[in-house]
C-alpha cells in the first residue's frame, strides 16, 4: 500500500513569509506530522506553487527532531514514521471563495462545493470532479485530479487530520493508503 | 553590535525604548509633572506597561537655570533609582548626569547605564562605569559646557564632528575598562547644535551607525523638530516620529523617548520595512 497525503498549498506555511506570529500553526503541525508520517523524500503532485510548499514541508521533516514536529499534535500520534517509502504528497485544497473576507470573497457555491468535495475524499473516489466549478470557485483541486486516476484509496484508511477554513479557503490534510491502478 | 546594559543583554538586531522619567521641577516637556517622586514611580509603571525596555532619569535639566549640585542631585535621583531597581528588576536603569560622583552613587543604587549627555565633561565617569560594569553613553556637544545653549556654533561638518568625538569617547571609555558592548555613541540634536545641525545628523546617521558602535538618539520634542514645522512643545509628536522614522531607517538601536507607545510603533514599522523585523503576523494574500 502507498501512503497518500494531502496538504494545502497556503503560502503562509513558507518560512519566507513568516511574522512573529504564526497565522497557521495548527495547520502547520497537522502538514507537518502527516508529512512525517509518508517518510523521506515523497513524491509530489503538485503546481508550482504547491511545489514550494511540499519541498519547504518535506525539508522541514528531514530537519526538525519530531518531538518538536508533533509537539502540536492532535490526532496521529500513534502513527510511527518510517524511515523512507514511495509516499505521495498531493498539494490541493478547496474553495478560496467561502466567506466575505475570502481571497475571491464569498461565493454561495463554495460550501456545498467542498462538502462535496469533502466527501469524495472521503470515500476515496475522486472521479466526479467538478473542475469548472473548482476553477471558479478558487479551489485548487490539479492534483486531486491526478490522485483520482492514478491511486485506489482504502476509504477505511482515511485520516483527517485538519478540516477548518480560518481564512476563508479550505483545508483539509489528510492520510490515506492506497495502490497505484 | 549586541548590547549589554548593565544586568541586561539584548540581541544584536533589538530596538529599545528609553523612556524619559525626569525628577526635576522644570523640564522643557513635562514642566515638573514628575518632580514628586511618586509621579516619577507612576512615570516609570506606565512607561514599563507600554514595554519601554528603559528609562532614563534625570535629576537636572538640560537647559540653563538654577544650579543643582552634586549633593542635591544625588538626593534627587539615588534613591528613587533604588526603588525603581527594586520594584523592576528587569527594567533597563539609566542616568542621565555628567558627574562621575553621580554616577557612582547611582550604580551603588542599581543603575545600568550612565548616560553621559554632555559629552565627557567629567573625565572620570568612564571610570566609574567602568568599576561598576555599567554601560555608557558617549554623547556629542561639540565642547560644550553642561547646561548651556549654543550661541553661534559652526562646524566645517557636524556629522564628522560627531563622528570623531563620540568614538574617541567610545575608545577612551574601553580604554578605562567599560565592555565594548557597554557603549553606545549619541549624535546628540540640538546640543551643542543649532536646527541645521541636528537636521543634517539626523539625515546622514547612516555614518554614525557605519562606525559599529550601537547609536541611540534623543529626537523627542526637541527644538530641532519645533523650529522646523513651527511648532510649540506639546504639538511635535508628528515631527518627532517623522525624524525617528528616518533615524530607524538608518539603523539606531536606543530611542530616548516621552511616547513610548508611538515611537514603538514607528521604529517596529520602519525597522520591518528594511527587512530587520517580520511583520508581526502576515496572512493577506497568502492564504
Amino acid at each position: 500500500m502507498t501512503r497518500v497525503v494531502l496538504v494545502p498549498g497556503a503560502l503562509a506555511l513558507l518560512p519566507s513569509y513568516g511574522g512573529l506570529e504564526d497565522p497557521v500553526a495548527d495547520l502547520r503541525a497537522a502538514c507537518l506530522d502527516a508529512v512525517r508520517w509518508l517518510g523521506a523524500d515523497p513524491r509530489v503532485v503538485a503546481g508550482a506553487q504547491g511545489a514550494t510548499v511540499a519541498t519547504y514541508l518535506a525539508t522541514e521533516v528531514s530537519r526538525l527532531p519530531s518531538r518538536l514536529a508533533s509537539s502540536h499534535l492532535r490526532t496521529s500520534a500513534s502513527l510511527a514514521p518510517q524511515p523512507s517509502s514511495d509516499g505521495v504528497l498531493f498539494v490541493a485544497n478547496g474553495s478560496a471563495k467561502r466567506t466575505e473576507k475570502a481571497p475571491g470573497h464569498l461565493d454561495d457555491r463554495a460550501m456545498a462545493f467542498d462538502d462535496a468535495l469533502r466527501a469524495a475524499l472521503l470515500a476515496g473516489d475522486l472521479g466526479d470532479l467538478d473542475e469548472e466549478l473548482a476553477r471558479e470557485l478558487w479551489a485548487d483541486v490539479d492534483s486531486l485530479v491526478r490522485l483520482g486516476q492514478e491511486i485506489d484509496v482504502d476509504p477505511a484508511s482515511v485520516q483527517v487530520d485538519y478540516d477548518d477554513d480560518p481564512y476563508g479557503v479550505q483545508y483539509w490534510v489528510m492520510r490515506m493508503e492506497g495502490r497505484w491502478r | 553590535m549586541s548590547l549589554r546594559l548593565g544586568r541586561h543583554e539584548f540581541a544584536d538586531d533589538a530596538t529599545l525604548m528609553m523612556a524619559i522619567v525626569n525628577r526635576t521641577p522644570d523640564s522643557f516637556y513635562d514642566q515638573g509633572a514628575t518632580w514628586a517622586e511618586d509621579k516619577a514611580f507612576e512615570r516609570v509603571s506606565l512607561v514599563v506597561a507600554q514595554g519601554a525596555e528603559m528609562v532614563d532619569i534625570g535629576g537636572i535639566k538640560a537647559a540653563p537655570g538654577v544650579e543643582i549640585g552634586a549633593a542635591e542631585e544625588k538626593e534627587r535621583v539615588v534613591d528613587f533609582v533604588a526603588r525603581v531597581r527594586e520594584a523592576f528588576p528587569q527594567l533597563v536603569i539609566s542616568v542621565d548626569t555628567w558627574r562621575a560622583e553621580v554616577g557612582g552613587a547611582v550604580c551603588e543604587a542599581g543603575a545600568d547605564v550612565l548616560n553621559d549627555a554632555w559629552g565627557g565633561a567629567d573625565p572620570e565617569l568612564v571610570d566609574v562605569a567602568a568599576q561598576h560594569g555599567a554601560a555608557i553613553i558617549c554623547t556629542h556637544t561639540g565642547g560644550a559646557t553642561p547646561r548651556t545653549r549654543p550661541y553661534r556654533v559652526e562646524y566645517d561638518d557636524v556629522v564628522r564632528s560627531a563622528i570623531d568625538d563620540t568614538v574617541a569617547y567610545a575608545e577612551r571609555a574601553l580604554a578605562a575598562g567599560v565592555a565594548q558592548e557597554s557603549i553606545v555613541i549619541d549624535p546628540a540634536h540640538d546640543f551643542g547644535k543649532n536646527t541645521f545641525h541636528s537636521l543634517e545628523l539626523t539625515r546622514r546617521l547612516d555614518e554614525m551607525v557605519a562606525t559599529g558602535w550601537p547609536v541611540l538618539v534623543s529626537l523627542s520634542n526637541k527644538d530641532f523638530v519645533g523650529e522646523t514645522l513651527g511648532l510649540p512643545v506639546g504639538e511635535r509628536l508628528t515631527g518627532t516620529l517623522a525624524a525617528t522614522a528616518v533615524c530607524a531607517l538608518a539603523g539606531a538601536r536606543i530611542y530616548r523617548v516621552h511616547e513610548v507607545v508611538e515611537t514603538r510603533q514607528t521604529v517596529d514599522m520602519v525597522w520591518t520595512i528594511a527587512g530587520r523585523r517580520p511583520p508581526q503576523r502576515a496572512i493577506r494574500g497568502l492564504q
